[in-house]
Formats: structure tokens, C-alpha cells, sequence
């Protein structure tokens, strides 16, 4: 872990404290409640799934001794969770310590459900767009390939809200923070775990194919 | 300990197919072995391919009786390698006590105080216990190698592959690191890839010659220089001139009395007085790649 931390990125790892501290500071700025309660679920549901996906496109393939981790008999998944784990250790302590502050500010979640529904609002878009950003580079060979997809479907997603309420509400990654009541919430969290877990499963198949990335 | 039978290796489709190795055969034993090419001529592909990382497109090849096309062979020889790369990537921000530390886990020394112990031990072998705990930043391009070579060795590999590890160096530090090849090949194969003849003729009893993705030559370097017999011509003359085409100009030394030339191919026809000399190993190397080039 320790060198998990020390050979990762340094200016990637401060983006996620960095945006936490900015939210916490608005968040505590404002009074109006609803307007507190818009940033925290904003935070929490839209930009930390972004951020983390667009970290994860960068995450494996961004390596400077990525030759020589290839020649070490290390494995696929545990190059993938040594470096995708520290993203989401990062951003779950993010999470987490922001509830808390909004805890303190008297800011309810609880539209999103229980403290375990508020967890799946922003844990399994956050999952999704890892696991997103991870196939992407390692499917095109390229970092940039994996954070425009990111991008590309977090837009989608974000602008077409109707269109997924009317055609594929399981497949809305923003299900569990903007339609927190849709009786089919349950469904729609089951497809986006199964999803990125077919998705982390393709990046762990590619990642086999080591010739391509170096 | 080495055995490669019929290895190709071909990129893209097609009419793009780009052919990087051509059917290679190759027995390496235990010992120094070096591999000299010209760039381009697919050493790196083939070290990348020793290394497990590169797949190839066809052919066998077995490490320590270990097959390399399966995934479990590549794990079990990666488990005994040392590897240095052409272009070495490094962690700048760690101390070089760090990152052969971080590389030791990878290669699963997961003991830590058997990990320390033999971290230092390597950063002793290539004189750098003094800098062990300074940030690789830091570091001369001399200094990166030899952390990059403790990488390699901290594992106690069987084999070690070494890719263009001199370039770069300043002759000082690749005498340094020549001799430290030398010593590590006592116990184990070290596989020496390089296009300085220089460096194969002072480690190497055994080379091998690739161009183009072929082998055009197998055995020592003795053997190459004389391959060069009788097609190597010493001249001395008052002008600069050029040579005559199929003359190839390996040296040129500026006299008192002109100019002496050193070529290699027919007898100049120019200078009814070159002398025959005795062919080096660079002679061998120039004269297999004129004679490669029809």
C-alpha cells in the first residue's frame, strides 16, 4: 500500500482533496438548505464518479516503469487493484469525511435513502467509471481513449436524464442520486455492479496483453 | 538453458504486416552471451520476448524448460528474471533504496527484513550504498543504470537480460558496468543485447549477429573478426578521398604524412599499396552487414 501511494501520481491524488475541500467550503457557504442539499448530491453522485473515472483511464497505463513491472511476475488483478483500489480508498475517505461535515451542518441526505442507499448513490457510479475508464485505455492502448469515454458517457448520462427514464432506466448511472424513489432502483444498482464488473473483467483480460501498452 | 526454434514476430495485417523477427534459432547457455544488431535489427523485440512481455507470433521457446507462449511459463521465468530495459522508466520520487525495495515486492520477495538485507546488498554490488536513500531526481544518467541494474539482480535472477545498457554512459562507468556483467555471468546467463561491438568483444565469448530479424552469425567474437580475413586494407594517403563503392571506411587517423585509412570490403583498386590488416571484431561485425546487404 504504502508504495501503492508513493508511485502513483502525485498531482492526480490531490484533484480528489482538492474538489472535497472546494464542495465542503460552498457547501458551508451557503444557507439555503435545498441548495446544500443540490451540492452535496452533486458532489457525492456527479463529480466524484467523473473524477474518478478520468484518475483510473490513467491509472495503470500512466506508469513510468511500466516495462519493468511487466518483466516482475506480479499479476493483472493485482496490478488493478493496487492501483484502482487507492483511487477508490481515496475517494470513499472523501466520501465519507464529507458526510460527516455535512452531518455537522445539519444537511439531510436521507431523500437518497438510508445511509446504506446514500453509499450506493455515489459507490456505484464512482465503480462504474472506473471500471470504465479502465477498459477504455486498455482497450484503445491509450490514457486519453480511457478518460474521453469517461467523459463522454458521464455527459450523456448527465444530459439525458429523460431519455433514460423513458428507454433504459437501468442503465442510468445517475439512477440512485436523481430518481432516488424509481421502484427499479434495485435492478438499476444490480446492472451497474454487473457492468463494471464485466467491465473490470475486460481490463483484467487486456491487461494480459502487455505488448500493447508498452 | 535457452532454446528458441522458428520465433517470428510480425506486427499489423496484411499488406502492413511489419516482420520484426525472422524464424530465429538460438541456443543460449549459461554464461555471457551477447546479441549485436544494428538498430532496428529486432534485439529489443527479441529481449521483450525473453522477458515474457511480447508474445510471439510464432515459433518455440523454452526458458530453463519453462514454455514462454504459455501464461504459466512466462510467470515461472519472470519469477527468475532480471530485467533492464533499453528505455528505463523509472520512479523518480522515491530514494534508489525505495524503488529496488518496490521492485523486490513485485518480484515477490515478500520477507521484509530478508527484502532489506538483499536491497542493500545490491545497491553495495553497484556502488550506490552511499546514495541509497536519496531521491532517483537526483541522479546522473550513469547512477539511473546501476539503480536499474540492482533492480535486476535483486531478485538473485538466473537470468539476466540487458538491453543497450551502456548507452549513455561515460567510458568510466561502462567499464564499471561491462566487468559487473562479468561477474554476475559467473552463476548464471546473462544475455547482453547491443549494437557496440565493443562492449560484446570486451565481455562475450559467445555472440550471436541479428539483422533484420535474422541471425547472420553464431559463435565468438574471434570467429567474427576472422570472418573479415582478407577483406580488411590498411592506406595511407597524402588527400582526403573518397572511397571506392563496396569500400566501407571504419577508421580515418590524420598523420603528419596524410591521411591512414582503415576499410573493409574488396581490395582497393585506388591504392595499389593497402596493406592487409589484421580484421578486428567491428571489421567482422562491418563486413557480415556489407556482406548482409548484398
Amino acid at each position: 500500500m504504502k508504495y501503492a501511494w508513493l508511485t502513483y501520481r502525485r498531482d492526480a491524488l490531490w484533484f480528489p482533496p482538492a474538489l472535497w475541500a472546494l464542495f465542503l467550503v460552498i457547501v458551508a457557504i451557503m444557507r439555503h438548505p435545498e441548495i446544500r442539499f443540490n451540492l452535496a448530491r452533486g458532489y457525492l453522485g456527479f463529480i466524484m464518479p467523473l473524477i474518478s473515472g478520468m484518475m483510473a483511464a490513467y491509472a495503470v497505463l500512466e506508469d513510468p516503469a511500466l516495462e519493468l513491472r511487466f518483466a516482475t511476475p506480479v499479476r493483472a488483478e493485482q496490478t488493478l487493484l493496487a492501483r484502482l483500489g487507492l483511487i477508490m480508498a481515496v475517494q470513499t475517505a472523501c466520501a465519507l469525511s464529507f458526510q460527516l461535515f455535512l452531518l455537522a451542518l445539519k444537511v439531510d441526505l436521507s431523500v437518497l435513502g438510508g445511509l446504506f442507499g446514500v453509499q450506493l448513490a455515489w459507490f456505484l457510479p464512482t465503480l462504474s467509471l472506473i471500471a470504465l475508464g479502465t477498459a477504455g485505455a486498455l482497450a484503445g492502448a491509450q490514457t486519453v481513449i480511457g478518460a474521453f469515454l469517461v467523459g463522454a458517457v458521464w455527459l450523456v448520462q448527465v444530459m439525458m436524464k429523460g431519455w433514460f427514464d423513458a428507454n433504459s432506466r437501468y442503465l442510468h448511472l445517475f439512477r440512485g442520486v436523481l430518481v432516488p424513489g424509481d421502484p427499479d432502483l434495485v435492478l438499476n444498482q444490480c446492472v451497474l455492479l454487473a457492468g463494471s464488473m464485466a467491465l473490470l473483467f475486460l481490463s483484467w483480460v487486456l491487461l494480459h496483453r502487455q505488448e500493447r501498452y508498452i | 538453458m535457452i532454446e528458441i526454434a522458428g520465433l517470428t514476430k510480425s506486427y499489423g495485417r496484411g499488406a502492413k504486416t511489419a516482420h520484426a523477427l525472422r524464424g530465429i534459432d538460438l541456443q543460449i547457455n549459461s554464461g555471457m552471451f551477447g546479441l549485436l544488431g544494428p538498430n532496428g535489427a529486432g534485439k529489443t523485440t527479441l529481449m521483450r520476448i525473453l522477458a515474457g512481455i511480447v508474445n510471439p507470433s510464432q515459433g518455440n521457446l523454452r526458458v530453463k524448460g519453462h514454455d514462454l507462449t504459455t501464461e504459466a511459463g512466462k510467470r515461472a521465468v519472470k519469477s527468475v528474471l532480471g530485467y533492464l530495459p533499453q528505455e528505463l522508466g523509472m520512479y523518480l520520487e522515491l530514494t534508489a533504496a525505495q524503488f529496488v525495495d518496490y521492485m523486490a515486492i513485485l518480484k515477490g520477495l515478500n520477507e521484509p527484513r530478508e527484502r532489506k538485507s538483499r536491497v542493500a546488498a545490491v545497491l553495495e554490488m553497484v556502488a550506490l550504498q552511499d546514495s541509497a536513500e536519496r531521491k532517483i531526481k537526483g541522479f546522473s544518467g550513469g547512477m539511473k543504470r546501476r539503480v536499474g541494474i540492482a533492480q535486476a539482480l535483486v531478485n538473485d535472477p538466473k537470468l539476466l537480460i540487458v538491453d543497450e545498457p551502456t548507452a549513455g554512459l561515460d567510458p568510466e562507468e561502462r567499464i564499471r558496468f561491462r566487468n559487473l556483467l562479468v561477474n554476475l555471468a559467473v552463476d548464471r546467463t546473462v544475455i547482453l543485447s547491443t549494437h557496440i561491438v565493443e562492449d560484446i568483444g570486451q565481455t562475450c565469448r559467445d555472440i550471436a549477429v541479428l539483422a533484420k530479424g535474422q541471425i547472420l552469425f553464431r559463435g565468438s567474437p574471434a570467429e567474427l573478426a576472422e570472418a573479415a580475413d582478407g577483406h580488411v586494407w590498411s592506406v595511407t594517403s597524402a588527400r582526403l578521398e573518397e572511397p571506392e563503392p563496396g569500400l566501407t571506411v571504419v577508421s580515418m587517423l590524420h598523420l603528419t604524412d596524410g591521411i591512414q585509412y582503415r576499410l573493409v570490403g574488396p581490395r582497393p583498386k585506388a591504392f595499389p599499396l593497402a596493406e592487409a590488416a589484421r580484421p578486428s571484431l567491428e571489421d567482422g561485425y562491418v563486413w557480415l552487414m556489407k556482406r548482409a546487404a548484398g
